[in-house]
């Protein structure tokens, strides 16, 4: 039985198994596979034709270098940028979904709203900045300039919609960054061969657009709102391992993605080293101030760490974007208790951190600022409810840390339940987010964290101390207190701060706060925290007090200065969510404050660089050390030339300078840079370098000085090329002439001389040994360089070129400190830095939305300018209108959206440019503006509203930047008429086409044509009337003929250049800008109705009769003619008169039965006649019939006697001419 | 371009547009060389609309300004090694004119490009050969001989490949005043050329020079630049230094000798224009006899585009 159920085997007929069986057995056969028919049999494989060889080899070279790319630079630094991700597609397609399970895939953290980008480190080199793109087409050019990679999400329930053609559209234009789809929405299809199909037609739909093989995800269902976790983490992994190559447009022209904008200080990711910027939706703006911060979201490289263990990233999530972006972190034990209130608590995002505040505005709303750092906004809340208990605590902190941490968790824990029940109330007010309350939060955390930063510049080591732990202890109630002190500290000492009033505004803040402070919604966290600090800084204190008696010694400010950091580091890492799971498992871990400390401390040197979450208030609190660094750095370096020339650090250092001067002698003295510039303005400008005290070239060592700049003076060993060769081919010799030797490498007493050397000391052999190396190497290079010539095809070359190149401008610089980096090279790409920018619309900050992107773009040297631009320009397929000249049109052309009024036109064969009235069709055309100039080559399309949405896809029209040419004259046409009222022979006068004596002149010489096809020329101009002038025709012109002269008439383009600033507006309205309105739309709102020229009206076309008079021939001609063709001009008869019609016959009764009588008789009579005609019809058809019977026989009977008389005449013939052939036969031989 | 002048008459402003280049001549004033505008004009040739083929007319050497015969030995194979080359880039020397009076003509033509290339010119190479003209005009053809001779017997004790050709122009090709002098150049074995010349005092200043006297300084003032060594010579650094500034984002390095005044401030000016500053660093050769300290400059470059040039 059971043998009988077991499965038979079955033999694999397909698979890898299968092919290897099938190959082991022809193997066996002796058969071999395919791979060896070139071998069995090679004749099969011959050229057969050369031409098709050729054909095909030329067909697969084509193919291949079409898929080379031109090699360019790759000018990315050693710690790149992030990456920026844009998330794109119609609303309710599950954008903001699959940012968020991208973000908890990567932090294992959830978001749960979305207002702006969100930065996270996805790898050890790699951070990724997510931005989600609305349907507002300025979000989507904005942001399809600056993606370098772009989520394309698509409703596979729905198909593809408008905007993702859209985008695909502008991301053509704008530089093509990578693209990826993202089916989603996959669960809604039941029928699975459905779901295949519709994925199939996707995907090769989408192929179609981006490339054939372009990557398609699909997100299938979801699980509890969210996509499927292995599904979301296979994207992350695409994402975070994908290559990018460089754009063109982006490497050449920095931009900046902007985190926060603080009053009139921008945060951003990316760098720039020029002036002139453009904000994206605002305008253009100079620069007033660039400097650069330590990033907040810092690679882990940095930090010296292998890879990222679980902890670590989530430290890594900082949510950097405050402005826009708060973070939530559900990973403490105590946030798990109130989880659910929390979240929502947490979402709103916590106003944070920020910085100095723009002068004029006192507007507490405009201060956008949000930071994201919950865990700061956590702390402040612990005060309410903890304070006593942490005052208490500070108490015995000294004695009992242990108690310390348990009461503070305890605290926590307490706190939450006081939380819980406070936030029920407040959260409301939360939700809404109050602007001013936010400002004002924002503003005590600035004051406290400034309190904390400058305390080491001015105070000593104790004073600093306390300070710290005083306001770890009383922070936010003393906030008052302290930002006094701030203020005193303040005055006291003035470091270079940008921003002094700060100190006035937290003084208008400070009032406010109380009330706030009181209000402030606290978390537990945050009461840990304060009290963690607490401690760690009395450690600190204990510590320091211990080491140092007295502050002041430069050591123990360095000490001081480590400790300031830890602290703030720890501080800062209130926030995060690492200390938060640390503190959920504070219990267990006692030292773990000092642990930190010491952590800290460690890691001393790069914390100004990691510290992260202050984010940027960082840049200050580095002043100091920073100041410390640049003196030492000046003490270090010798007099050094850049000094001379840049003249940094002229002024307090003049005894510097002095030394310089001396050091550099005779050769540098002319250019100090403060006299000697002054005097040399007046001075003779010349370039020449001459000579002040030369030396005496006779003398022989003066000579010998430069003895060994000429090739015959004496070389280096490894750079003297025949030396070598020389060394190689024959081992040692001696140089007669200079008596120096030379030795090779193995030479014929080398054995000796190496046994001599081994008693030598090591060094020598080493020196030698590496001098062998040396040698071998160049000679290996050279013969590499000689043989590998002919294999390194040109792209290789170039490509080994750039590749040099970019090595080189990586390892350039990369010695240096930051800060003379950025004055050598600029801002490097991926550098965080603070942009100030002034005379900035207070729209622009007062209806801040964090949704929309502020993007900065860097404008080179002459692009700032304005003026006439051409472009070639086609109007998109799928745009359904045709453009019209002199209509507005919105252009997105470099960084910049505008509206301006172009003029179409097209170029003739003869190079004319005349202007058109519509685009065509389906044909590229010119178009000249007057707008920004932009580099030549820069892609641009041209939309005709921002605003609003309709269903048809929006974009007009794209194209390509072909010159700057202020000089372009586009012409159109003007038809002049004329008359003539005066006709010679071929000549004529013509009047009404000018006005003028002198416009006649100028026109000379000018070709004329009448209507009806005959062409002249306008010779010269009559006296009377005035403007008329003689011309001369190929024929005879009538008087009723038009004449008219062809001419071009310059038109000026309009200068109309309008920047679309849709982020002025309010919020909410951003997508609703409209610049200047079309006259089509004016009269269409207006209802006036256009004036139309009567003339150019279209009528029924109504055809008269034509009536033609009757042809009149000449009596004589008629009398010619003969009578055939004599016109008969019998005239119709007329109605007989009366008196002529005859009258009428009436017969009689008896004439009338003879008349029938007749009749009747003539009927049967033609009756006999006709049975008569038939009958002998037929007669002679038999008749016929019978006679060509006769004669057929006859003819026959003829043929045949012929043929008789033929034959025999024929064998008659014969005969004769028989006998005469041997007649004549006989008579040859004869003769 | 915009140029405004304000209501007292006392500031100039002027605002330049886009270079259009193209045919041109000018005449320029006789108190200064041709060198001195064609120093500039060698800026701004390579970013013209189109070619630029200009005709100068006036002071082709002097003692001022560098003259026209050692901007073509030197600044253009400078320029060349940016990518600026191509058969028409040229300097073409019709007539001399010496001062006071001038009359020289030269033809200047200069092709366009959109992007300029990083340099790494950093070694200078030995010298393989020395080169030179010594011109006369409206003097005895012997002075330059005579200058040829001495100059000669200088150099050779570093260098047996000298030859300096002697160039005397006669009738129109002579210009208006009588005058000689010579220039001198070095090429290394990798391309760099420094550069040394002398003129004689024109004609009614100063005393008159004896050729011999001229020759052996101007043979000394070479030496001199030799001493000074680097891979530009020191006329030309601000050339270098700009077409660096103005290249690609990429590292451009490029070793001088000292640098001169003229380009000290040169520097400044890059910076205050362009905000850009090169790393400078004093390079001592640990060598003894290959002249004196060098300066290795390093800069990032603007990323400059020709915005002028059309394209198609």
């Amino acid at each position: 039985m059971e043998e009988k159920e077991k499965k038979k085997h079955r033999a694999k007929h397909s698979g890898p198994k299968a092919e290897k069986k099938r190959k082991r057995y022809l193997n066996d056969l002796g058969i071999g596979d395919e791979e060896n028919a070139r071998k069995r049999n090679p004749k099969a494989f011959t050229v057969q034709s050369a031409v098709r060889m050729a054909r095909t080899f030329h067909r697969t070279q084509d193919l291949k270098t079409k898929k080379h790319h031109i090699p360019v630079v790759d000018r990315t630094p050693l710690e790149p940028p992030p990456v920026v991700v844009v998330v794109v597609g119609p609303p309710k397609v599950g954008k903001s979904t699959v940012i968020k399970c991208l973000i908890k895939n990567f932090t294992r953290q959830k978001l749960v709203e979305i207002r702006g980008p969100v930065t996270i480190v996805s790898g050890k080199k790699r951070r990724l900045t997510i931005i989600e793109c609305g349907c507002d087409i300025n979000t989507m050019i904005d942001l399809a300039k600056v993606a370098d990679l772009v989520l394309m999400l698509i409703d596979a329930s729905f198909g593809f919609e408008m905007e993702t053609f859209e985008f695909l559209n502008i991301c053509q234009v704008h530089g093509f960054p990578k693209i990826m789809g993202v089916l989603t929405h996959l669960d809604t299809f039941k029928n699975n061969k459905q779901l295949k199909k519709t994925k199939k037609k996707l995907k090769h739909r989408f192929w179609t657009e981006v490339y054939p093989g372009a990557k398609l995800f699909y997100l299938s269902g979801m699980v509890h709102g969210e996509y499927q976790k292995q599904e979301v983490h296979n994207l992350g992994r695409f994402i975070s391992v994908m290559k990018f190559r460089p754009l063109t447009w982006q490497t050449s022209h920095p931009y900046v993605l902007a985190d926060r904008c603080v009053f009139f200080s921008l945060f951003f990711i990316l760098s720039i080293d020029c002036t002139l910027i453009k904000m994206f939706g605002v305008g253009d703006f100079t620069v007033s101030d660039v400097s650069f911060l330590p990033d907040p979201c810092a690679l882990p490289e940095q930090q010296k760490k292998r890879s990222l263990n679980e902890k670590e990233k989530l430290e890594e999530v900082r949510p950097n974007h405050e402005l826009v972006q708060s973070l939530i972190s559900t990973h403490s034990a105590i946030d798990v208790k109130m989880a659910s209130s929390k979240v929502s608590l947490f979402m709103d995002s916590k106003p944070l951190g920020s910085e100095d505040v723009g002068q004029e505005f006192v507007m507490p709303k405009e201060e956008r600022q949000v930071d994201l750092k919950t865990g700061r906004v956590r702390r402040k809340a612990v005060f309410e409810d903890d304070e006593k208990e942490n005052e208490a605590s500070d108490e015995e902190d000294d004695q009992e840390e242990e108690d310390d941490e348990e009461a503070v968790s305890e605290d926590g824990s307490e706190g939450d339940d006081e939380n819980d029940a406070e936030e029920e109330s407040e959260r409301v007010l939360l939700r809404e987010g109050i602007a001013v309350r936010r400002a004002k939060r924002l503003k005590t955390e600035v004051a406290q964290e400034e309190a904390v930063n400058e305390l080491p510049a001015f105070a000593d080591s104790d004073d600093d101390l306390e300070m710290s732990s005083e306001e770890g202890e009383t922070a936010p109630e003393d906030s008052e207190m302290e930002e006094d002190e701030e203020e005193e500290e303040e005055e006291e000492g003035d470091v270079q701060r940008t921003c002094k009033d700060e100190s006035s505004d937290s003084e208008f803040e400070a009032p406010n706060k109380r009330a706030e402070s009181k209000k402030a919604v606290l978390t537990t966290d945050s009461g840990n925290c304060t009290a963690e600090e607490a401690s760690e800084s009395e450690d600190e204190n204990s510590s320091l007090e211990e080491g140092d008696d007295e502050g002041g010694s430069h050591e123990e400010l360095e000490a001081e200065e480590s400790n300031r950091n830890g602290f703030q580091h720890s501080q800062a890492k209130k926030a995060d969510s690492v200390r938060q799971t640390k503190v959920k498992t504070v219990d267990t871990e006692d030292d773990d404050v000092e642990n930190l400390l010491r952590e800290k401390e460690e890691y001393e040197e790069e914390i100004d660089l990691s510290v992260d979450t202050t984010g940027a208030l960082k840049w200050k609190e580095d002043l100091t050390q920073k100041a410390a660094e640049a003196f030492l750095r000046q003490q270090r370096s010798t007099p050094n030339l850049r000094k001379l020339v840049y003249g940094t650090a002229v002024e307090d250092e003049d005894q510097e300078s002095e030394d310089a001067d001396d050091e550099l002698g005779g050769l540098f003295r002319v250019s100090r840079p403060d006299t000697a510039s002054k005097q040399k303005a007046n001075a003779l400008d010349c370039s020449k370098f001459l000579v002040e005290k030369p030396q005496d070239w006779d003398l022989e060592e003066v000579m010998n000085s430069i003895r060994d700049c000429f090739v015959t003076g004496k070389w280096e060993d490894d750079k003297d090329v025949t030396l070598l060769k020389i060394i190689h081919l024959y081992g040692d010799f001696e140089d007669l002439e200079t008596g120096v030797v030379h030795k090779g490498k193995a030479a014929a007493g080398g054995e000796q001389e190496e046994d001599e050397e081994t008693t030598k000391p090591e060094p020598e052999e080493e020196k030698k040994k590496k001098e062998r190396m040396d040698k071998k190497r160049k000679l290996k290079e050279m013969f590499d360089a000689e043989y590998d010539e002919g294999d390194a095809t040109y792209f290789d070359d170039l490509k080994e070129e750039m590749h040099k190149q970019a090595q080189l401008n990586r390892a350039e610089f990369e010695d240096q400190d930051d800060e003379t980096r950025v004055q050598y090279e600029g801002f490097r790409p991926g550098m965080y830095v603070r942009i100030e920018i002034e005379n900035v619309p207070c729209e622009f900050v007062m209806n801040f939305d964090p949704h929309y992107p502020i993007i900065l773009g860097g404008l080179g040297n002459s692009e700032g300018n304005v003026g006439y631009v051409q472009l070639r320009l086609k109007k998109h397929r799928w745009y359904k209108k045709i453009l019209k000249t002199r209509d507005p049109l919105i252009l997105s052309l470099g960084w910049r959206r505008f509206q301006t009024i172009p003029m179409f036109y097209i170029e003739d064969h003869n190079g004319r440019h005349r202007l058109l009235k519509y685009t065509p069709q389906h044909m590229h055309c010119g178009a000249a503006f007057w707008g920004p100039i932009t580099p030549q080559g820069t892609g641009f399309l041209a939309v005709q509203s921002v605003s609003g949405t309709t269903p048809d896809f929006r974009i007009a029209a794209t194209g390509v930047v072909l010159d700057l040419d202020k000089s372009i004259t586009i012409v159109k046409k003007l038809k002049l008429t004329g008359y003539p009222f005066k006709i010679f022979k071929n000549t004529c006068f013509i009047k009404g086409m000018f006005n003028s004596q002198l416009e006649v002149a100028k026109f000379e010489g000018a070709a004329i044509r009448s209507v009806s096809g005959i062409r002249g020329q306008i010779k010269k101009a009559l006296r009377a009337p005035v403007g008329a002038f003689r011309a001369t025709f190929e024929d005879k012109l009538l008087m009723s003929d038009i004449v008219f002269v062809r001419t071009w008439y310059p038109v000026s383009i309009p200068t109309f250049y309008n920047p679309v600033t849709s982020l002025l507006k309010p919020a909410g309205e951003k997508d609703s800008w409209s610049g200047m309105k079309t006259t089509g739309q004016l009269r269409y709102e207006r209802g006036i109705k256009l004036k139309q020229n009567k003339d150019s009206l279209y009528k029924p076309i109504v055809r008269e009769k034509r009536h033609f008079n009757k042809l009149h021939i000449p009596k004589a001609l008629q009398k010619a003619l003969p009578f055939k063709n004599k016109p008969k001009n019998l005239e119709k008869k007329g109605k007989t008169p009366k008196d002529q019609w005859r009258p009428a016959v009436i017969r009689e009764p008896h004439e009338k039965k003879i008349s029938a009588l007749l009749s009747a008789l003539s009927t049967v009579n033609n009756y006999k006649i006709k049975k008569a005609k038939v009958k002998h019809r037929e007669q002679l058809k038999e008749y016929l019939k019978v006679k060509q019977k006769e004669d057929e026989q006859k003819f026959k009977r003829q043929k045949e006697a012929k043929k008789k008389v033929y034959r025999i005449l024929g064998q008659r013939e014969k005969k004769r001419q028989k006998s005469s052939l041997k007649g004549s036969s006989k008579g040859e031989k004869s003769v | 371009s915009r140029i405004e002048i304000n209501q007292t008459g006392t500031t100039l402003y002027y605002q330049p547009g886009l270079l259009y280049g193209g045919s041109l001549e000018h005449d320029c004033s006789p108190s200064r060389g041709i060198g001195y505008y064609l120093e500039s004009l060698l800026c701004l040739a390579p970013f013209m609309k189109h070619p630029l083929k200009i005709v100068l007319r006036g002071v082709t050497n002097d003692q001022v300004d560098p003259s026209v015969d050692v901007l073509k030995a030197t600044a253009l194979p400078l320029l060349k090694k940016f990518g600026i080359d191509g058969e028409s880039l040229e300097i073409k020397i019709n007539r001399r004119g010496m001062p006071p009076k001038g009359g020289g003509e030269i033809v200047f033509s200069c092709p366009v490009r959109k992007v300029l290339q990083p340099v790494q010119f950093t070694d200078p190479g030995k010298i393989k050969r020395i080169r030179g003209t010594a011109y006369s005009v409206r003097v005895s053809p012997q002075m330059a001989n005579r200058m040829v001779e001495s100059a000669r017997g200088i150099l050779n004790k570093f260098l047996p490949d000298i030859y300096i050709y002697t160039d005397h122009m006669k009738g129109v090709s002579s210009g208006k005043s009588p005058g000689f002098g010579m220039c001198l150049t070095a090429e290394t074995i990798n391309g760099t050329i420094l550069s040394a010349e002398l003129a004689s005092n024109p004609q009614g200043q100063g005393e008159a020079v004896l050729p011999e006297e001229l020759g052996q300084s101007c043979a000394k003032l070479l030496l001199e630049e030799v001493y000074r060594g680097g891979c530009v010579d020191s006329t030309n650094q601000s050339l270098a230094l700009l077409l660096m500034t103005l290249g690609q984002r990429d590292v451009s390095k490029v070793l001088l000798g000292p640098l001169s005044p003229y380009t000290i401030e040169f520097l400044r000016h890059l910076r205050s224009f362009f905000q850009i500053m090169f790393k400078i660093e004093t390079k001592t050769t640990e060598e003894e006899h290959t002249g004196g300290e060098k300066v290795l400059m390093t800069c990032v470059g603007i990323g400059f585009h020709n915005l002028s040039k059309t394209i198609r």
